[in-house]
């Protein structure tokens, strides 16, 4: 019997398309349904050509083939998810959720990935999120008082579709307060610009703070190891601007590159909600093997 | 044609939070809009230069709390409008458009970047359902085609968006231009159109009238010019213009020079002029507002401002990127350093 | 001279001294959706001088439906290793190849035959395959251009009066007969890629091509100057339904190649251009045009057709496409329709 954790994605547009490369490329899972509500969308006809199983009855489908399910990845909106958590609750199966819905305890794998392994439903906050919280948290990290907290993330206008572009208060409004939540810091603010330059720009993202008495050199430390940590499951993780100190402020820069699994890597702003989504599904899996493992091993005893 | 009669908004305690670096005073804003008021343009635009919700570590912290600045100027108006500038990735509808309206703002000034209207549409049908007036604003207008304008336009107005604002954000057009986009909007917009000077090529009044000579309704000036980069449009030059062309306005020209005066006194550390940094900014196309933080990075890593600029033009960065200065003068101080030596002259 | 020695040299003529303008294609990878028709096969036919005499190094990624069976039919081309030939519907299309720097759109239905009996496949191919090729193209890395081929069917019947139809003339046909699929199908095209270029500004040319003759083109095609060329060669009489009053323009296929490829490297986003020849023709003169090629020369009927055959006249004015991409017709109509004589007089493997 394989170990791969088996797992649904919930969603066929392209964030569910490039993450469902991702989990086929992945040695910890196994991808047993692609479902969405059109058979017809690229993203649905790119998985049947893969000989990924698919679906246009959505969740119906999930609740059907449950029994050979682990986990679900719900690539749909933040008002499907409202729907769809209910039942993805009382089925028992796991949750990832890559919508703004914000059901579940707030995860980023380089901060709290260990706690989150043991919640049924965890949300991946949003692309900026998942770019600045980090360095938000390793800046209070190495710094007692952190007043305020900013990050402003910068990203190609073609990677910003008509759904990324009508919900920019619910983005603005999730990643504040996944900042305030992981730097403990009840003040913060979140900034989104679009950049129309051709070629297309990568995703920026600063995090600035307002420090008393900041400690720069421990803030390079931790800064540093926490980019590591991140570029574990994010390969295009890059730190352009090492923590400094300009005025009143201090600023971090990084860059994310996307992997161009099926997004463009000028994306690197979607690409990061994936990698960060499936570390959360490869870690439940190794997880369940080292069990198993474990299980194994006593009982050979 | 002209006599209609032109609407004047008169931005100074927004635009030109910039120039002081948003450092405006509860005294400036009471002092100041109780001359707007007096000297009658239509609407006094307050806030943040980057507007409602900017005040941030990025573009620079506002001195006063924008729910402060907002309360002290609408006390001081009666038949001025009070306006405000809105960018959507900035502020909310939620916070600041719920704070602003409760305030009693009248006028929503809703911006994006040239090519990203569709950014604007629940802030402006936010504004429009509440109740209240709301306008379109294009920025960077000099990075566009009069037909992508024209497109953008369009889907403001479908929004809801009661009038169209092209802004010359670095100040970098020309006469024609300006004929050119705002003639075209003008005749297929049924809201009327409006145009936002800046005067880093020194061409900030002829670019207004050569705008109302194309059909523009709407018309951007702050006292003194007061405002980002080499400032704005100076009010009392305008209207002064206007009355000499026959453009009818609700503005007093004895009061609008008043209110001119009292912003230089009130300003006079911060009052714009051209320099190298602005007219290199205008060539360039780079936003008037990085004008300082260009000087401030530029000076703290030894480089020439004016090769920033050039840079940054070269980017194409728009408004609210200022983290990019620091990260563009990073790297021409590297390149410095690692150039070889100049080769001695022979 | 064999047929394959025709063409390259008219495709090298074309080129002569006109590749300063296509520089900027060079050392990019063109993806283009129905290379496999009469316009893609001349496309490749240049972009293979190009990348032979002037190296071009223009990588070509060709989707067809019939694209293995045209790479072995036509070994000069299907054995070029910087072409690549991939068999594909585009209706099913779900990405491009994610180096595609520029696109050519050409795949649509185009037998006129088939819109008779089967027109709701036109609507679907030219309609279905076209939104999904540019949502296709939205997720490309660096895509610099990309070209709609659609059609000077599109603007409706040109008035008679009116010398030359210019890219914003106006005119009207019924929306609800099957007659007007194709066209209609093309008009939905062109405003599905302004939509996409408005949501997504993908920088976008849209060319808008009239008629044309030349080498490679199917006899079997019902259009005036293949029956007329077809019939002359099989012996036949040349046959023209009304009084040969009927105004055209044709152009040769290398420039129409060629026009396509300058409207590619220079041609401006959101613009639109239309393509052929501005010297008008009536069917009569170009029935003698034909007829002089044949001793003796063949039999020209009029007024084969029923007493109520319509006039019409269809002539684009190209002086957007003269001014902004730098083209012109350089091969004249009488030259044009000489050569094309003479290639399908050449055996085919000779």
């Amino acid at each position: 019997m394989s170990t791969k954790l088996k797992v649904a994605i919930l969603g066929t547009g392209n964030i569910g398309t490039d993450l469902l490369v991702k989990v086929l490329r992945s040695e910890w899972l196994e991808c047993r349904l692609f479902a969405g509500r059109n058979l017809s969308s690229p993203g649905m006809m790119k998985a049947d050509q893969l000989g990924v199983p698919v679906s246009s009855k959505g969740l119906q489908s999930i609740v059907e083939r449950r029994a050979e399910l682990d986990l679900v990845f719900d690539a749909t909106s933040a008002q499907d998810h409202l729907q769809h958590a209910g039942v993805l609750r009382e089925l028992g199966l796991l949750t990832v959720d890559l919508t703004p819905a914000r059901v579940g305890k707030l995860c980023v794998p380089a901060v709290n990935l260990e706690e989150c392994l043991e919640l049924p439903n965890v949300n991946m906050v949003s692309c900026g999120g998942q770019a600045s919280i980090p360095i938000a948290y390793a800046i209070a990290q190495a710094n007692p008082s952190v007043e305020y907290v900013e990050t402003v993330s910068s990203i190609a206008s073609r990677s910003a579709g008509p759904a990324t572009r009508i919900n920019l208060d619910e983005y603005i409004a999730t990643t504040e307060e996944g900042l305030a939540i992981f730097s403990h810091c009840a003040w913060t603010k979140a900034i989104l610009n679009l950049n129309p330059a051709q070629p297309c720009v990568h995703m920026q993202t600063s995090v600035l703070a307002k420090i008393k008495e900041p400690d720069l050199a421990r803030t390079r430390e931790m800064v540093g190891a926490m980019v590591k940590q991140i570029q574990a499951y994010v390969s295009g993780y890059q730190l352009i601007l090492p923590p400094m100190i300009e005025g009143n402020r201090l600023a971090v820069m990084v860059r994310v590159e996307g992997l161009g699994d099926y997004l463009p890597k000028y994306a690197g702003n979607l690409d990061i909600i994936n990698c960060a989504a499936l570390a959360v599904a490869e870690a439940h899996a190794r997880r369940r093997a080292d069990g198993a493992l474990a299980l194994k091993n006593r009982a050979s005893l | 044609m002209k006599s209609q009669r032109i609407l004047v908004t008169d931005p100074t305690l927004r635009d030109g939070s910039h120039a002081c670096s948003h450092q405006i005073s509860v005294e400036q804003i009471r002092r100041y809009a109780t001359a707007a008021e007096a000297a009658g343009v239509d609407y006094l635009e307050v806030g943040h230069g980057n507007g409602l919700g900017a005040s941030s570590l990025q573009v620079g912290l506002s001195l006063v709390p924008e729910g402060e600045m907002l309360r002290t100027a609408r006390a001081c108006l009666k038949n001025t409008g009070l306006s405000v500038h809105v960018m959507p990735g900035f502020a909310t509808v939620k916070r600041e458009i719920a704070q602003a309206l409760e305030i009693g703002v009248d006028l929503f000034r809703v911006g994006a970047h040239c090519t990203e209207a569709d950014l604007t549409q629940r802030h402006i049908s936010a504004v429009r359902n509440a109740g209240k007036e709301a306008w379109g604003i294009l920025m960077m207008t000099h990075m566009a085609s009069k037909e992508v304008l024209l497109e953008e336009s369009k889907k403001m107005q479908s929004y809801g968006a009661q009038g169209i604002v092209l802004m010359d954000s670095a100040g970098a057009a020309v006469p024609d231009d300006v004929r050119q986009k705002i003639g075209l909007l003008a005749e297929k917009l049924e809201v009327p159109v409006g145009f936002h000077a800046h005067n880093n090529l020194g061409l900030s009044i002829a670019n207004s009238l050569v705008a109302l000579e194309a059909g523009a309704r709407i018309v951007d000036a702050t006292a003194r010019g007061f405002g980002a980069g080499a400032g704005n449009a100076p009010l009392e030059l305008l209207i002064a213009v206007m009355r000499r062309q026959g453009y009818p306005c609700r503005a007093d020209l004895y009061k609008v020079l008043d209110a001119a005066e009292l912003a230089a006194q009130l300003f006079a550390e911060n009052l714009p002029g051209s320099n190298s940094v602005t007219i290199v900014s205008g060539l360039a196309g780079v936003f008037s507002g990085f004008a300082k933080p260009v000087q401030r990075a530029a000076k703290q890593l030894g480089v020439d401002p004016r090769d920033v600029f050039f840079e940054l033009g070269k980017r194409k960065v728009v408004g609210g990127q200022e983290d990019l200065i620091l990260e563009v003068a990073s790297e021409l101080a590297q390149r410095k350093q690692s150039a070889p030596p100049p080769a001695p002259l022979a | 001279m064999s047929r394959l020695e025709q063409v390259r040299r008219d495709a090298e003529a074309v080129l002569a001294r006109r590749t300063e303008p296509l520089q900027s294609l060079a050392n990019g990878h063109l993806f283009i959706s129905g290379g496999t028709g009469f316009l893609g096969i001349w496309l490749l036919e240049l972009i293979a001088i190009l990348n032979a005499r002037h190296e071009f190094n223009l990588q070509v990624t060709v989707l067809s439906r019939s694209a293995p069976d045209f790479a072995r039919r036509h070994k000069h081309l299907g054995g070029r290793k910087e072409f690549r030939f991939v068999e594909g519907d585009i209706r099913y299309l779900t990405e491009l190849p994610r180096e595609t720097n520029y696109v050519i759109h050409g795949a649509s239905l185009t037998d006129r035959r088939l819109f008779a009996s089967h027109p709701t496949a036109v609507g679907e191919v030219n309609a279905l395959g076209s939104i999904r090729l540019l949502r296709a193209a939205n997720l490309l890395e660096d895509v610099r251009k990309l070209v709609l081929v659609s059609s000077g069917l599109v603007y409706g019947p040109q008035a008679l009066n009116l010398e030359r139809i210019n890219e914003s003339y106006v005119s009207g046909f019924p929306c609800d007969t099957p007659n007007s699929v194709y066209a209609e199908s093309k008009r939905f095209v062109e405003a599905m890629a302004a939509s996409f270029v408005s949501e997504t500004k993908l920088p976008l040319v849209t060319v808008r091509p009239f008629a044309f003759v030349g080498p490679y083109q199917s006899l079997e095609l019902p259009w005036a100057v293949t029956d007329f060329i077809r019939d002359s060669l099989a012996g036949r009489p040349i046959k023209i339904m009304g009084d040969g009053a009927t105004v055209r323009s044709l152009m040769y296929a290398s420039d129409f190649a060629y026009w396509t490829l300058a409207a590619l490297a220079r041609g401006q986003a959101r613009s639109t251009y239309n393509l052929g020849s501005p010297h008008p023709v009536d069917l009569l003169s170009l029935a003698r045009m034909i007829t002089q090629h044949f001793v003796p020369p063949q039999e020209i009927l009029t007024k084969v057709g029923q007493s109520g055959h319509e006039t019409t006249r269809l002539v684009p004015c190209v002086d957007k496409a003269h001014r902004e991409l730098g083209v012109e017709v350089t091969v004249p109509l009488s030259e044009a329709i000489q050569k094309t004589i003479a290639w399908h007089r050449t055996a085919e493997n000779s």
